[in-house]
């Protein structure tokens, strides 16, 4: 009975050693009586220890890398790296159609200011590159005079009355001329049409 | 008034051989215009010399010196007109005008030489201006020599676009009085 009362006392006094379940070698030290030096963390110290190195460290290392990624895009050749860029496999990956369904045209047209793109644009070489003749030439002048007012602009700018008298006797001469080239042809009967113009005029005719 | 078919027609014939009527019409201007000056001309002259020395000069249709002057003339006339433009005060009228056989620019040379040989279509009752009628290209004894050739050249088709031009007009009259 007293042998048991002095075992209690004892383990009271010095507890057995507690073993780490994974490390059952490493024994955990006990806590000792609660006292005023609870709150320190005895790793704190080494913990602003290594914060002390690992700050600086970090900044440096930063540093470097800026340096380094500087350095590197400023040795770096774009335009050799855009030639060897294949931009047809690179745009046959993209979904144009997709792409473009996600545009939103109007709000982009929206924010193009057009006379600031127009004032930088330089019309002349683009001009220089229409072929205006070609384009006249597939107006149909009578059509548009007869549809349009701009009919009344020719009569009246260039309708005078001697225009029109010598309208009328070319008009008429060139009817005359025909006639008896019609009676002569019948009278004398030529084995071979006769050519209309000369060769040249022929020529540009064809060619206009 | 011409209608629409016929004009379209005329604006086809641009470039074409010239048929007799317009250059017969056309030198009958020439030789009015070119009589006219002549006379004008004249007179003139017989004015600056009635101011100057006070004699009176009269010119006879027979007198050999105005007669071989209005030949010179009519050389100059024609010759010029040729040679600088193509066409006469006539020609032009008719809108005709001379252009070497091929159809290019008569060369002022070519010019001057169908001045000179004009004349000779005016031998054996003019049978050299038969070729107008009868030869395949219209062309004159002169012309053959001069290696020449006239073609109609006015501007048929602003004359298209002036007859539209006119028919638009009256069509809008119509429709407003109407």
């Amino acid at each position: 009975m007293r042998q048991a009362g002095l075992t209690a006392v004892f383990a009271l006094l010095d507890p057995p050693p507690v073993r780490s379940a994974s490390h059952p070698w490493r024994v955990i030290a006990p806590d000792l009586v609660p006292g005023h030096t609870d709150c320190v963390n005895p790793r704190d110290r080494l913990r602003a220890v290594s914060r002390r190195v690992t700050d600086p460290a970090e900044t440096l290392a930063q540093e470097a890398t800026e340096r380094v990624i500087d350095l590197v895009v400023n040795a770096l050749d774009v335009n050799e790296l855009a030639a060897r860029i294949d931009l047809n496999a690179l745009l046959s990956r993209v979904d144009v159609d997709a792409l473009l369904k996600k545009l939103d045209v109007d709000a982009l047209l929206d924010q193009v200011d057009l006379n600031a793109l127009l004032a930088r644009v330089d019309l002349k070489p683009v001009l220089d590159r229409v072929d205006v003749n070609d384009i006249v030439q597939q107006i149909d002048m009578a059509a548009l005079v007869e549809k349009t007012d701009l009919g009344a602009v020719i009569a009246s700018s260039t309708g005078g009355m001697t225009s029109e008298a010598l309208d009328a006797v070319r008009s008429g001469a060139v009817g005359l001329d025909k006639f008896v080239d019609r009676w002569v042809r019948r009278v004398i009967r030529p084995k071979q049409p006769w050519p209309a113009a000369p060769a040249a005029l022929l020529t540009a005719q064809a060619e206009s | 008034m011409s209608t629409p078919a016929r004009q379209d027609a005329l604006v086809s014939y641009q470039g074409h051989y010239a048929g007799a009527v317009s250059r017969f019409a056309a030198y009958s201007i020439d030789l009015v215009v070119s009589t006219a000056v002549f006379a004008l001309a004249l007179a003139a002259i017989s004015w600056g010399v009635r101011i100057i020395t006070g004699h009176d000069v009269s010119w006879n249709r027979s007198n050999i010196v105005v007669a071989v002057i209005f030949v010179i003339w009519q050389f100059v006339y024609f010759g010029y007109c040729w040679a600088v433009s193509g066409r006469t005060p006539g020609m032009a009228m008719l809108g005709i005008r001379v252009v070497r056989a091929d159809g290019t620019i008569l060369p002022p040379k070519q010019a001057i030489l169908r001045s000179l040989v004009f004349p000779l279509s005016f031998l054996l009752f003019g049978l050299g201006f038969i070729g107008i009628l009868v030869q395949h290209e219209h062309r004159a004894l002169h012309d053959l020599i001069a290696g020449s050739a006239v073609v109609y050249s006015w501007d048929a088709r602003a004359a298209h676009l002036r007859f539209l031009a006119r028919q638009a007009e009256l069509a809008e009259a119509d429709i407003t009085s109407g």
